[in-house]
């Protein structure tokens, strides 16, 4: 493996921070309006009330728990990159993994946004927090909706936390470089930070204990969330297959984040020495895997349905293929499971412009995967006089996009104000003088 | 030594600065700390074998985490003993998934208040005596001498490869 000199490493990143140029700019105003869109349809249906959204029974789970999911998804393959290959000691992980904590931090906010907006009445939230109400009543804590809040919160905590305490020594780097106003900042923001060995000592151990604790936890976050689905007693959700299921589908639509936002990152920053085509192959090797378990889910899912005897099950699963929704069965089908089969292909898994179109076309897929899992089951339920089809309104668009636009608005604040690459992994994995680092 | 004085030498190699810090343990200056960009396993051996108590912090979390978890579950379904979706009032397996959650979110907690106890952070005011160089491309190895003595151990550090050595 090639050996980088300290200084290369630090300055390539430092770099990153430099003044903005207009583009930038540009680009941030419009994801701010992006945000302003969302916001406003936002308040809108807080004005108006929820009937502003395109819910209704009986699918009254639609885009705004789909996102939730979509989101939550996204968040996890940054865990899974920063702790669980971090565990097995997987170097390539190196150069990456600090986008993709940053990527799992802002995800798990989004995704946090959803349940208050799909609240309607969102001044109530605090009833679902664990206090007693005026007869003494304390939320269900046999309800995976409880659950569900326990888990993402916890997850929000706790992938802060990590994020922030394995940048501790980056602000360090940064703040000894800065000047003026930043260097005040970071210098707050590094808790004096030295790299003197006794810190270096704890940091180490505390870092490999947030791994460890990471890496259980992201696998319960998204199965928690799917018995949000898999313990109702709705045709094509109350499956056993759940939690994996959408554990794998969830660090298959986050990876393919991880490809969607580094391509770019790595031509807009000349990070190529570091993020080189490997590190990108290693990525794409990991959608095979996980594109192949989801694969075999969407399989397993008609089997079960198949083997149960159960005409109700097998009529849900036969309308979610054939029925109005078949279109986007179809790039569920498709763009998650069949076209990252491409990345068998040596050159398109080496192909930059491939890696790129595929990783968009994932999440895609993987949103409609949401939907066709989301609306399909209570589209289409148990008695036919209550069947009936969705469509999101305007004002859910708006705040689709606004979603997104608030993601990628604070990925883009992150690059330029904070460290994006971890200087400190980075000079341990290829930094030369490193002698028995570790 | 009440008069004692330190002098650190700035090395651009993990491993020389661990030579150095072995070749110091055979003089009469001894090793008041190491700086260092990274973490680098055989210097932090070489200055002291123990270990970090980070864990029992974790660990202690993580305990306190469960019970509070499963405490919070059982003590605020037994407020008014309802019966919901056929489930028993105290539902271990449902219960378990809060507790498990509990675990995790404490643990986390315990291991980032051991981790500042023991790295003794926030420390701004330790940064007086900071060698920026070090957060950088440059290992610190601080020694300790009686005054009179700085020119020796700067002479001694540089023998020992270090490019540039200052007093602290």
């Amino acid at each position: 493996m090639r050996k980088y000199p300290f200084g290369q490493i630090d300055r390539t990143v430092l770099d990153t921070l430099g003044p903005p140029s207009r583009a930038y700019w540009l680009v941030i105003g419009l994801l701010g309006l992006g945000v302003l869109i969302g916001a406003a349809s936002w308040a809108y249906q807080i004005a108006v009330g929820i009937g502003a959204g395109g819910q209704n029974i009986p699918v009254a789970w639609g885009t705004y728990l789909i996102n939730f999911v979509f989101w939550v998804g996204i968040a996890h393959s940054g865990t899974l990159i920063s702790a669980i290959l971090h565990l097995f000691r997987a170097g390539w992980r190196n150069p990456i993994a600090r986008a993709a904590e940053t990527m799992t931090v802002f995800a798990v906010c989004i995704a946090g946004l959803f349940p208050f907006i799909h609240l309607g009445r969102v001044w109530m939230v605090h009833y679902i927090l664990p206090y007693p109400n005026q007869r003494t009543l304390w939320p269900n804590f046999q309800s995976p909706l409880v659950f569900d809040v326990i888990a993402v919160s916890t997850y929000l905590i706790v992938s802060t936390l990590f994020w922030y305490t394995g940048m501790l020594p980056d602000l360090a780097t940064v703040r000894d470089r800065a000047t003026g106003l930043r260097k005040k900042i970071f210098t707050l923001l590094s808790l004096g930070w030295t790299g003197r060995h006794e810190q270096w000592r704890h940091y180490a151990r505390g870092y490999l204990f947030f791994a460890a604790l990471a890496t259980p936890l992201v696998i319960s976050v998204h199965s928690v969330v799917s018995w949000d689905f898999a313990l109702g007693i709705v045709p094509g959700w109350h499956s056993t297959l759940f939690a994996p299921y959408f554990v794998a589908g969830a660090i298959h639509s986050g990876l393919a984040m991880v490809l969607t936002l580094m391509i770019p990152l790595r031509r807009i920053f000349h990070f190529e020495t570091f993020i080189d085509r490997d590190v990108l192959e290693n990525i794409a090797k990991t959608i095979i895997l996980t594109g192949l378990i989801v694969g075999y889910a969407y399989m397993i899912e008609y089997f079960l349905a198949w083997y149960s005897h159960n005409a109700v099950e097998q009529e849900a699963f036969r309308w979610r293929a054939t029925g109005p929704y078949r279109i986007e069965f179809l790039i569920m089908v498709v763009c998650n499971s069949l076209i990252p089969l491409l990345f068998f292909v040596r050159p398109v898994r080496r192909s930059v412009p491939w890696l790129f179109g595929i990783s968009i076309l994932i999440n895609i897929g993987m949103w409609f995967e949401r939907f066709v899992i989301i609306v399909g089951g209570v589209a289409h339920g148990f008695l036919p006089n209550a069947w009936g089809l969705y469509a999101p309104s305007a004002i859910e668009l708006g705040i689709f996009l606004g979603s997104f636009s608030l993601f990628f608005f604070l990925f883009l604040l992150f690059v330029k104000h904070l460290p994006s690459m971890s200087m400190t992994e980075l000079k341990e994995s290829v930094g030369e003088g490193v002698g028995h680092a570790g | 030594m009440p008069d004692k004085r330190h002098v650190i030498g700035l090395f651009s190699d993990g491993d020389r600065a661990l030579s150095a810090i072995r070749a110091l343990k055979g003089t009469a200056w001894p090793l008041e700390s190491v700086y260092s960009p990274i973490p680098h396993h055989g210097i932090m051996e070489a200055v002291g074998p123990q270990k970090s108590r980070v864990g029992y912090f974790t660990l202690a979390g993580g305990i306190l985490g469960f019970l509070s978890g499963i405490g919070l579950a059982v003590f605020t379904a037994t407020r008014w003993d309802l019966i919901v979706g056929g489930k028993p009032v105290v539902a271990l397996i449902p219960f378990l998934i809060v507790g498990f959650e509990f675990t995790i979110l404490f643990a986390v907690l315990g291991n980032i208040t051991g981790f500042l106890i023991q790295a003794r952070l926030p420390d701004i005011g330790g940064l007086k005596r900071h060698c920026p160089a070090c957060t950088g491309d440059r290992f610190g190895v601080v020694a300790t001498c009686r005054e009179g003595e700085e020119e020796k151990v700067v002479v001694f550090l540089k023998e020992q490869g270090a490019e540039s050595s200052l007093l602290q």
